[in-house]
């Protein structure tokens, strides 16, 4: 990508996240596009975002796929992976290949170069010095996110870590507990609408999320709403089939 | 009278991994709280009391069949009583006559949710009357989230006669499971927490785990359906 495309593109995706951080916005949508940026802007193939739960376990909670494959290697990165390392020490870990990272790590290694992946770059998400959750970005190709490249990423998460806790707000950690809480359960409600949704509209899971989003959009709506009125049969959503 | 299991009627807290009503008391201006699970077919599970008092209160709603712990069951939202002898009007005139004997100010119910699901309610006292501050209100509810999956985990493996893990180990359920949830709604054409429940009904009746059957829904292999009653 060139120089001045790749500054627009960021420029384009720092403007895109804070445009979500109005009163209305969604958490999950937020994190969502966070993780669609890094892939469009950088030269990676997938990513995923965790957060920590309140026993300190990392859950997935955006992904740039819902496929049930990509969700595999995330949640064993999450179990036992560099994202650990990275949320544990707060600070980036990347492994520039990961056939050669050795036994630390063999399921979530055995699953990613399965699929394609071969380096895994892992930057964390803080606030004051406390590690929420880590972003992490896959790519094909073995190699080390270039330095530019780590800056940004941190830079955009940092952008996600505002709209997950509202810094400017926060007087008290039980605060930051209670957002993280809430992110957690958001998606636990987004899971139930995908099946929901997938019966009723006889659609995969991963398709259904896509339908969410877009229905949430269309109608200028949070994602966690439309979610809710899935589940509770308030809201159905129509699917045109295109030829 | 639908059956019931309290882990250890003297109130004490007997459960064996830890308390999970502990977090609700020393994080809430409350001097109590009790924690029961919904196992379905009627059957409630109380895991833990904080003190005698807790499991009494607790006791009391289940013998009357009235009271915020139901209401806050059913509707799925925390139901808010600061000052209970200010409430005279109120659907549970037998049970507010009985907390009155006991000399109790504040009642406050807030039911263990995942995503839509209610998996039970967290029952909370306060000797002295007054409301939970607006920074309270959103912990409890945090707390009431982030306790119901140990919960649920607690009240099967009692259950089953399992030893409960400690709280710190116990694994969020996959994804599959809240999905499955979903599909279940649709296919009985039942509320998410009746789904759930369904799938937990048919985990405990045919040994086979939460997880694997929630597997088995999504790729659809099995149509909940097609089981019987």
């Amino acid at each position: 990508m060139s120089t001045v495309t790749r500054e627009t593109r960021l420029n384009a995706a720092f403007v895109k996240l804070a445009d979500t951080l109005t009163d209305d916005y969604d958490i999950v949508d937020l994190l969502h596009t966070l993780v669609e940026e890094c892939t469009a802007i950088f030269d990676i193939q997938a990513g995923g975002l965790m957060l920590a739960d309140s026993g300190g376990r990392l859950q997935l909670v955006a992904s740039t796929s819902e496929r049930a494959d990509l969700v595999e290697i995330m949640q064993l990165n999450a179990g036992k992976g560099p994202c650990v390392d990275c949320f544990e020490t707060g600070l980036p870990v990347a492994i520039a290949d990961i056939a050669k990272s050795g036994e630390r790590w063999a399921d979530f290694r055995d699953e990613a170069l399965k699929q394609g992946f071969r380096s895994i770059y892992a930057t964390p998400l803080k606030l004051r010095g406390q590690t929420i959750g880590t972003l992490n970005l896959l790519s094909a190709t073995v190699g080390e996110l270039n330095a530019r490249d780590a800056l940004a990423a941190q830079a955009l998460s940092d952008v996600a870590t505002i709209g997950i806790l509202q810094e400017r707000l926060i007087k008290e950690r039980g605060i930051v507990a209670d957002q993280l809480q809430r992110a957690l359960d958001s998606r636990v409600l987004i899971e139930q609408a995908k099946g929901v949704l997938s019966e009723s509209a006889s659609i995969n899971v991963d398709e259904a999320f896509s339908a969410m989003r877009a229905y949430a959009r269309g109608h200028n709506l949070r994602l966690h709403d439309v979610a809710e009125g899935i589940v509770g049969r308030t809201v159905t959503i129509v699917l045109h089939t295109s030829d | 009278m639908a059956p019931r299991e309290v882990l250890d009627p003297s109130g004490q807290d007997a459960y064996r991994s830890g308390s999970l009503s502990a977090p609700f008391v020393s994080g809430l201006s409350i001097t109590g709280a009790s924690i029961c699970v919904t196992m379905g077919n009627r059957v409630q599970s109380t895991i833990s009391a904080s003190d005698p008092l807790a499991a009494q209160i607790d006791e009391l709603q289940y013998v009357l069949g009235e009271g915020p712990h139901w209401d806050a069951l059913r509707s799925g939202k925390p139901v808010l009583t600061p000052d209970i002898r200010a409430n005279v009007n109120t659907g549970w005139p037998m049970l507010f006559a009985a907390l009155i004997e006991l000399d109790l100010g504040a009642l406050f119910s807030f039911p263990l949710r995942m995503g839509a699901v209610t998996v039970g309610v967290a029952d909370l006292y306060r000797t002295t009357p007054g409301d939970l501050n607006e920074r309270e209100h959103a912990t409890a509810i945090s707390l009431a989230r982030a306790t119901a999956p140990r919960a649920l985990h607690v009240a099967t493996a009692l259950a089953r006669d399992d030893e409960p893990v400690k709280p710190g180990l116990v694994a969020e359920l996959r994804r599959e499971v809240h999905q499955a949830t979903g599909m279940i709604l649709v296919q009985l054409n039942v509320d998410a927490t009746e789904a759930f429940l369904r799938l937990k009904a048919y985990s405990f009746s045919s040994g086979i785990s939460i997880q694997d059957i929630a597997k088995d829904v999504v790729q659809r292999r099995l149509n909940f359906r097609d089981l019987p009653e």
